[in-house]
């Protein structure tokens, strides 16, 4: 299990308190899960996507990531559609635990409200709340 | 949090670690997945000194024990049905006056009227006490070693050669090491044809383990236990022996259709699941050859659930809660699910289910994977069967089965893997 300050936390995205990251990518918001995540799922084997075209709000479950020992949701971080998922991730899962803020990206979102991405943890948030957790 | 002398180590390595059974155990090290593949092309090592052990001495000590133990120790070895003896082990379960199960167990025989029996984390005091309630008048001693005994489990294909490197006379301590056999011992705890040494050091070696793969489960001094795991992981680093967490443990052991206690098998009737050999049927499989708490109970019971083992289209999982279901073809909740994991080293091609240790596989054959472990159902069913298992979140397709992982290789002569 990684120690708090082994972990990887970009400054150019932002989190929710379940975990999730946000990053603002032109007019879109690409989403996937932190290291913490990753870290406490471990081995992450399987990575249920929507539909490209389904429209969520903030704080709805749009997929899960099942690990070797759990299956957890995942949660929108921004209200928005779902303009693209990571189909790579159909074959190699194992992204999300060894590049979650790259290759392990799950889905890219048209957000219906960018401003939601104010709401959100910046990295000394979040990393403020994984202390208390 | 009670912890084993392997805990800083543990930690030292970064493990995941969680609480099981009132100890603080690791749940992986690096990777789960790899760790359970490990086991199945190469050996792995456990840690389960949070095992608890029970010993049974005095001239009663058999006669407690055929009055508790669900085996009948006069006829449970092999086919014929020969009786337990010094250096045989045999699994079985203690049950309540209701037949629900209290724990099960290993019994070991160690010597004339000298038997450990091997229960579950937590259990020691559990197990004493209920033999204790059984034992007015019968001359014998129970003794809790719950914290008082080291133990790590070797499993693999390779963990026969791993111990090689180590032990004094390999050769002596591997002739006739049939599958549930043991030799050797420690102070305190001398068993037959012994001594059984690595590296100098004192174990008691037993030909058994809880992965369904071949493999030993080591005994030791408490005071050794650090330096035995040490021994071995250096050993078997150019064999690949990987250290492994209790997540690959319970993968494994579900893949092996064999129970956890407290979750398959519990405070229910012990009947209509994979584990009845466990009870002392006669050649009728309608009584006992022997009397023993529960026994009546057993025979008596009419229409107790079926536990029965599953196996899913792909490695997809539901969550165990309270809510989990188990829906038949028409839709209809049949009873719940008591495991569901993922064991990541089989697959399908077709209709066939492939090990990444089976020798027929595929050529190119990798596994992604399949979920399976046990539902409780309230009528019987036929393998093939197809069920749904619905949580709050998704519902998977599954079906009936009696065997989970192929080519297992528990059972493999020792001889075969040296």
């Amino acid at each position: 299990m990684k120690e708090l300050n082994e972990l990887i936390l970009p400054e150019d995205v932002k989190f929710t308190d379940e975990h999730e990251w946000a990053r603002v990518e032109g007019d879109h918001v690409r989403v996937g899960i932190s290291d913490y995540a990753q870290d406490q799922l471990g081995d992450v084997v399987f990575v249920e996507l929507p539909e490209v075209g389904s429209s969520f709000n903030k704080g709805d479950e749009f997929g899960t990531v099942e690990s070797v020992k759990t299956v957890s949701e995942i949660y929108m971080p921004v209200s928005g559609e779902v303009v693209a998922i990571n189909e790579e991730l159909a074959d190699h899962p194992e992204y999300v635990n060894t590049d979650p803020y790259g290759k392990g990206w799950m889905i890219e979102v048209a957000p219906s409200d960018l401003s939601e991405m104010d709401s959100l943890l910046d990295k000394n948030a979040y990393l403020k709340l994984l202390e208390e957790e | 949090m009670k912890t084993t002398p392997l805990n800083a180590w543990h930690r030292r390595q970064g493990a995941n670690m969680a609480e099981f059974g009132g100890y603080d155990m690791p749940l992986w090290y690096s990777s789960a997945k790899n760790e359970h593949l490990s086991v199945l092309t190469h050996a792995g090592l456990f840690d389960t000194s949070h095992m608890a052990g029970v010993a049974v001495e005095g001239p009663d000590a058999f006669a407690l024990l055929q009055r508790c133990f669900s085996r009948d120790l006069t006829r449970c070895l092999g086919p014929l049905n020969h009786p337990l003896k010094p250096g045989r082990c045999v699994y079985g379960v203690f049950l309540n006056e209701e037949g629900h199960v209290v724990d099960d167990a290993i019994v070991y025989q160690l010597g004339e009227a000298r038997y450990l029996c091997v229960v579950n984390a937590g259990m020691g005091g559990v197990i004493a006490q209920h033999l204790t309630q059984y034992a007015e008048g019968f001359n014998v001693s129970i003794h809790d070693l719950t914290d008082r005994v080291g133990k790590m489990d070797i499993q693999g294909p390779l963990s026969a050669k791993v111990l090689k490197a180590l032990l004094k006379d390999p050769e002596k301590v591997f002739e006739n090491m049939i599958y549930f056999s043991f030799k050797g011992g420690f102070p305190g705890f001398d068993g037959p044809e012994g001594p059984v040494l690595l590296d100098g050091i004192p174990i008691l070696l037993s030909r058994s383990g809880y992965t369904g793969e071949f493999g030993f489960e080591i005994f030791t001094d408490l005071s050794h236990t650090v330096e035995v795991w040490e021994r071995l992981l250096k050993a078997g680093e150019v064999l690949g022996l990987t250290p492994c967490g209790l997540a690959a443990r319970d993968s494994l052991r579900a893949g092996a259709v064999l129970p956890l206690s407290h979750q398959d098998i519990g405070h229910w009737p012990f009947l209509n699941n994979p584990w009845t050999f466990a009870l002392p049927y006669d050649d009728t499989q309608k009584g006992f050859t022997k009397e023993f708490v529960g026994g009546q109970a057993l025979l008596d019971m009419t229409g107790a659930d079926y536990t029965l083992p599953f196996i899913g289209k792909d490695l997809r999982k539901v969550s165990i809660d309270h809510e989990t279901q188990v829906l038949d073809k028409n839709q209809e909740v049949i009873g719940t699910v008591l495991t569901c994991v993922s064991d990541m080293g089989i697959g399908r091609v077709g209709d066939t289910v492939y090990s990444i240790a089976s020798p027929d596989k595929p050529a190119g054959f990798t596994p992604r994977g399949l979920s399976c472990g046990f539902v409780k159902v309230h009528q019987n069913l036929n393998e093939g069967e197809a069920l749904e298992l619905r949580d709050g979140r998704r519902a998977i397709r599954v079906t009936v089965t009696y065997d989970i992982r192929p080519d297992r290789t528990a059972r493999v002569p020792i001889q075969k893997m040296l």
